[in-house]
């Protein structure tokens, strides 16, 4: 077989061993799908009156809230995938597969993709649920631009999940994976706009490539694919992949190389 | 593992009050020595805290009904409390699941130590690092700006209904490690508390909320319990709101410190 063919296959066989893992240990898997909705329905009830602000006109917090709880479950999709890696290699089989002919990048792409398919699960969740509660996708390519954002995020938290496990090699480095993800989302515009914002939050969120992707989806909900929007959380995207498939990369090479 | 029932020990209450500090101080040096037991306690509550203040700055005076208010740090102020008191309470339930796993609880029924100590020694170590986590958050939310209209007594009476859930969110975690026996499951019932403390008027006015949101947070005690904490900061000296809170602070802990008194007899006695 081709060594294209091979990273592809095995790749497909990990993903899909990551996948089932969702009906032999639901335990994993549920709070990943219900947290993102626990977001939307606490988030939209609780601050629903911010919705009334100038800053955003009147317009529907539950609308507002939407991109947050795809991109979160993005997040949390991502973190599973990191979680998976350090249970596999403190049980061996990560040992078991590098002794193994199979592409070591396998061992990354693998998780990843199960990851990416978690994500446009639970987006497709919240948005039922968004459609329950009143509010209805945004187009085709609008709605597209949402599963784009989640799926970008669900990327880049693998990635640096997978960093971390591979350097830690310990599931007890969850709790780490999980609370920059979490930061990350919330020191963002998570759950007011920019112009809202202020003191250090309004510092860090212009600079925190999670404002971009809530941004993009935040647009086409209120006002079509945006091109303006889009582009940056396009761009956005790429630089967290960049930098953070890169610390996945080199962890992989400290973990063979051990 | 079934226990053979073992003679009470008859210990005066001057030694219970002793073995009682004993223990509270080793439930306090345990907790303190292992960051992942007081750090998130610390940081999520702040973290949250800082977040909602950024983003909500601009709510007070501007969303009809919000209560009037300095700023929103002032009413941030309290749910962050109750958040880091129930992170803090559910560690030490999770501590008391420890101690199980690995035998300790097993050596103090072996001991003379009275049975009664066992369980007010862990729910005292709680008392004070809720108390600690209690005045360490007014001392950040001061220093960022912060006022606690109450003065000294309102923050009194803070502090002392923060300590309180202390004493009924350990209890609940003790009796849930002595049922279980896992720490694990202990740690298992934060989302619950982190549901009731969402559908609550912990990090926003009720009066803002509509529909059957409002009515959740309307039943929801988590609500009147952190309004008790929040108009002493926010209002001024607020007894009636303090009694409410008081109430609901004095049920909850006879309900979940009788369960888990309870669960330890049984335990004792090997049932």
């Amino acid at each position: 077989m081709h060594a294209i063919q091979r990273t592809f296959a095995v790749t497909g066989m990990l993903a899909w061993r990551a996948i089932i893992l969702v009906r032999r240990m639901p335990s994993v898997f549920i709070p990943s799908l219900v947290m993102p909705l626990f977001i939307l329905v606490a988030t939209s009830g609780a601050f629903r009156a911010i919705g009334q602000l100038p800053a955003l006109g009147g317009s529907s917090y539950l609308a507002f809230t939407i991109p947050l709880a795809t991109v979160m479950g993005g997040g949390f999709a991502g973190v599973n995938a990191g979680m998976t890696l350090a249970r596999d290699i403190e049980g061996g089989f990560v040992d078991r597969l590098i002794s193994s002919p199979a592409p070591r990048i396998s061992l990354i792409a693998g998780p990843l993709t199960a990851a990416a398919i978690r994500s446009v699960f639970t987006t497709t969740v919240v948005l039922i649920a968004g459609l329950i509660g009143g509010v209805g996708l945004p187009g085709i390519g609008g709605t597209l631009v949402i599963y784009l954002m989640a799926l970008g995020f669900s990327a880049a938290a693998a990635c640096w999940s997978m960093g971390v496990a591979l350097r830690a090699r310990s599931v007890q480095s969850a709790s780490l994976m999980q609370v920059v993800v979490f930061v990350s989302v919330f020191t963002s515009v998570a759950y007011a706009p920019r112009p809202l914002l202020s003191g250090w939050l309004r510092t860090v969120a212009d600079w925190n490539p999670v404002t971009r992707l809530l941004e993009a989806s935040r647009a086409v909900e209120f006002s079509g694919v945006d091109w303006d929007t889009l582009g940056p959380g396009l761009a956005a995207i790429a630089i967290m992949l960049a930098v953070l498939g890169t610390f996945a990369l080199t962890g992989l090479v400290q973990l063979v190389r051990r | 593992m079934t226990t053979p029932a073992i003679e009470l020990p008859h210990v005066s209450v001057a030694l219970a009050l002793r073995q009682t500090g004993a223990l509270a101080r080793r439930a306090v040096v345990n907790t303190l020595r292992f960051p992942q037991a007081w750090f998130p306690a610390l940081f999520f509550p702040l973290i949250l805290m800082t977040i909602f203040t950024g983003s909500f700055g601009a709510a007070p005076g501007r969303l009809p009904g919000f209560p009037p208010v300095r700023g929103f740090l002032d009413f941030a102020l309290a749910g962050a409390i109750l958040q880091g008191v129930l992170i803090g309470g559910t560690g030490a339930g999770a501590f008391f699941a420890a101690d199980i796993e690995g035998g300790f609880l097993d050596r103090l029924v072996a001991s003379p130590v009275s049975r009664v100590a066992i369980l007010t020694g862990r729910l005292a170590g709680g008392i004070v690092l809720a108390v600690i986590q209690a005045l360490l958050f007014i001392g950040i939310a001061v220093a960022f700006g912060a006022r606690v209209q109450g003065g000294v007594l309102g923050v009194l009476i803070v502090v002392v209904l923060a300590a309180l859930l202390a004493v009924a969110v350990g209890g609940l975690g003790v009796m849930l490690a002595l049922r279980t026996g896992s720490a694990e499951a202990v740690q298992g019932s934060f989302p619950l508390f982190f549901a009731l403390m969402f559908f609550s008027s912990a990090f926003f006015p009720r009066e803002t909320m509509t529909g059957w949101f409002k009515t959740v947070a309307d039943l929801n005690p988590i609500s009147h319990l952190v309004e008790g904490m929040r108009d002493q900061i926010v209002v001024g000296v607020d007894w009636k709101a303090a009694g409410i809170a008081l109430v609901i602070v004095l049920a909850l802990g006879a309900v979940t410190v009788g369960a888990s008194a309870r669960a330890l007899t049984r335990r004792i006695a090997g049932g």
